[in-house]
């Protein structure tokens, strides 16, 4: 069974006399113990899907569609149900793990914290997530409590941030842009933290990044976003390997091994979308009816492709 | 041979007790890009910095042109300044979040070019669009612009001042892939079209590989290698 479906979800911002479509019709399906990847440049939504679903956008946002967590419908729930999944069955790693840590508290304080907030036992939390550090490779947790969040490099603070979220055993991990800005040593830390993750603990996960080395590694299946769309969806070595839409075979190309070449242009204004294909104006591919008609998500070759020629090589 | 358009000799730093580098040495020609690599807390930044006058070095000369820096008169050194500049990793922190995109590349104009109004809009208008910017983009403040469209700003806002050296700090990795290779190969074009030289300052060595001339490793405190990679200087 799937852990988590989210069908047809579309979120827009209301600015002014403006809306940004940040998120259109998306829809994927997450399964028992399966990572899914989310990728796809800065802007194209990965991070609203992450937080609509835990319902966690400003009151601008207009969200629709359907999200089920174990067949349970998440935007029907009322505010005290949600409690109980947010955070708990469902946790969220922030995309700016900084940012989610106080830096005037000690770790140790921090940690306590947040099982005081969720009402858990403060001292029973603290065992456990001391017991989680020592496995996902921080050596000498108990000192590593007595300093302050900014004592400690990216790496550390993620997996710091990792042992908390895990700590009250989740069901569902999101995880948003776990390798930002991290230096290579720090970004292979997190693949070994996250194939850990994965394989001993047997975590369902959301991976937002748009690290594709971390994604090939640790995902699953990949839905590739351009746009607030998903263009793509597969396994993750078909996906990054052998990409099939003309925006995925640009991502790849991009990246300094295979060639450093850029894709033309930027993406398209979100308050005023383009007529047919979002991606037309910097497709290498595109021909006339890219221009008229809008792709709908197809089947091709076991997974989902939105462009008009599915069988492009 | 024409003298490079910077020779770092014998550069140490130290905090306190804390000895950052000792005897960094290299040199970059014009239209050059030099790599710099190194693990994080490795010193790279702080040269960086202290070639652009950020940070003062504990020993060692910085010879722009022949002329070293760090002896150099007040006068002297304010003249130089516009044409030695840096861009970090965080580029919005360069900016002025209460102005408009257009107004904060034109800013350093106006302090120094002594243009009028309507030649300073109309070149600041050429550099936006050297550097791919939109007319959208230009109305914006920076909190509303994405990552990659800051740096274009940062590098429009840069070259509007000739420079003949930029330090170039991890300018893209707190960008996507495809957004990467765009502002890496912006800048290799900004270079053939004004000859200006590079040190690109990166933990990234595939990047490195692809857009710089040669790579300068730095490891325990100094250089300990300089790799050659083929690729022809265009002066
Ligand atoms: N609070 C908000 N108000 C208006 N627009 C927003 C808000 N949050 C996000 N957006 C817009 O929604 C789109 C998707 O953003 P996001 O999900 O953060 O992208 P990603 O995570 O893929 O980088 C972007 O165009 C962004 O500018
Ligand atoms: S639909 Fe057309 S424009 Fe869009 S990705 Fe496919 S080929 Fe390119
Ligand atoms: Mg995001």
């Amino acid at each position: 069974m799937s852990l988590l479906e989210i069908k047809d979800l579309s979120v827009e911002f209301s600015a002014r006399e403006n809306t940004v479509k940040a998120v259109s019709h998306v829809f994927f399906k997450v399964r028992e113990g399966e990572t899914l990847g989310l990728i796809g440049e800065s802007g194209s939504g990965k991070s609203v899907i992450g937080l609509a679903l835990l319902r966690l956008l400003p009151a601008n946002a207009n969200v629709s569609g359907t999200v089920l967590f174990q067949g349970q419908d998440l935007f029907s729930l009322r505010p005290s149900e949600l409690r109980k999944i947010r955070g708990k069955r469902i946790s969220l790693m922030p995309q700016n793990p900084a940012g989610a840590l106080n830096p005037v508290l000690k770790n140790r304080l921090q940690i306590e914290e947040v099982f005081e907030e969720r009402g858990i036992d403060k001292k029973e939390g603290m065992k456990k997530s001391l017991r989680l550090m020592k496995k996902l490779l921080l050596r000498d947790p108990e000192k590593l409590c007595d300093l302050y969040p900014h004592q400690l490099s990216g790496g550390m603070r993620q997996r710091l941030i990792a042992c908390m979220s895990l700590s009250f055993e989740p069901e569902l991990m999101i995880a948003d842009e776990p390798t930002k800005g991290l230096d290579p040593e720090a970004k292979e830390g997190a693949v070994e933290l996250f194939t850990k993750i994965k394989n001993d603990y047997g975590k369902t996960m959301l991976l937002i990044t748009h690290d594709l080395d971390l994604a090939l590694e640790v995902c699953d299946r990949i839905a590739v976003m351009y746009a607030g769309e998903i263009v793509e969806l597969d396994k993750a070595s078909k996906v990054l390997n052998a990409p099939s839409h003309p925006y995925t075979k640009g991502l790849v190309r991009a990246q300094p091994r295979n060639g450093l070449v850029p894709l033309s242009g930027q993406s398209p204004s979100r308050i005023s979308l383009p007529e047919g294909c979002f991606f037309h104006e910097r497709c290498r591919y595109s021909n006339i009816e890219c221009f008229r008609k809008h792709p709908e998500m197809k089947n091709h070759n076991g997974g989902w492709i939105r462009c008009h020629f599915q069988s492009l090589q | 041979m024409s003298l490079p358009i910077l020779a770092v000799n014998e550069l140490a730093m130290s905090f306190g007790t804390l000895e950052v580098f000792r005897s960094v040495s290299f040199s970059v020609a014009r239209g050059e890009t030099l790599g710099l690599f190194g693990k994080s807390g490795s010193g790279k930044t702080t040269i960086g910095k202290c070639i652009v006058g950020l940070e003062r070095p504990t020993g060692g000369e910085i010879r722009v042109q022949g002329a070293n820096i760090l002896n150099m008169g007040k006068k002297e050194f304010r003249k130089l300044r516009p044409k030695i500049q840096i861009i970090f990793q965080h580029p919005e922190t360069s900016l002025d979040p209460r102005m408009k995109a257009f107004e904060n590349l034109i800013e350093p104009l106006k302090l120094h070019s002594g243009l009028k109004q309507d030649a300073l809009l109309k070149w600041g208008e050429e550099l936006a669009e050297l550097t791919g910017l939109r007319p959208e983009h230009l109305a914006r403040y920076p909190i509303q612009l994405s990552g990659g469209e800051i740096q274009r700003i940062v590098l429009a806002r840069i070259m509007a001042l000739s420079p003949d050296f930029i330090v170039a700090d991890e300018p893209t990795s707190m960008l996507d892939v495809s957004v990467q290779a765009q502002i890496l190969r912006l800048m290799q074009k900004l270079q053939r079209e004004t000859g200006v030289s590079y040190l690109l300052i990166s933990h990234d060595l595939e990047v490195l590989r692809k857009v710089c001339h040669r790579i300068a490793y730095l490891d325990n405190g100094t250089i300990t290698s300089i790799e050659n990679i083929k690729r022809d200087v265009k002066r």
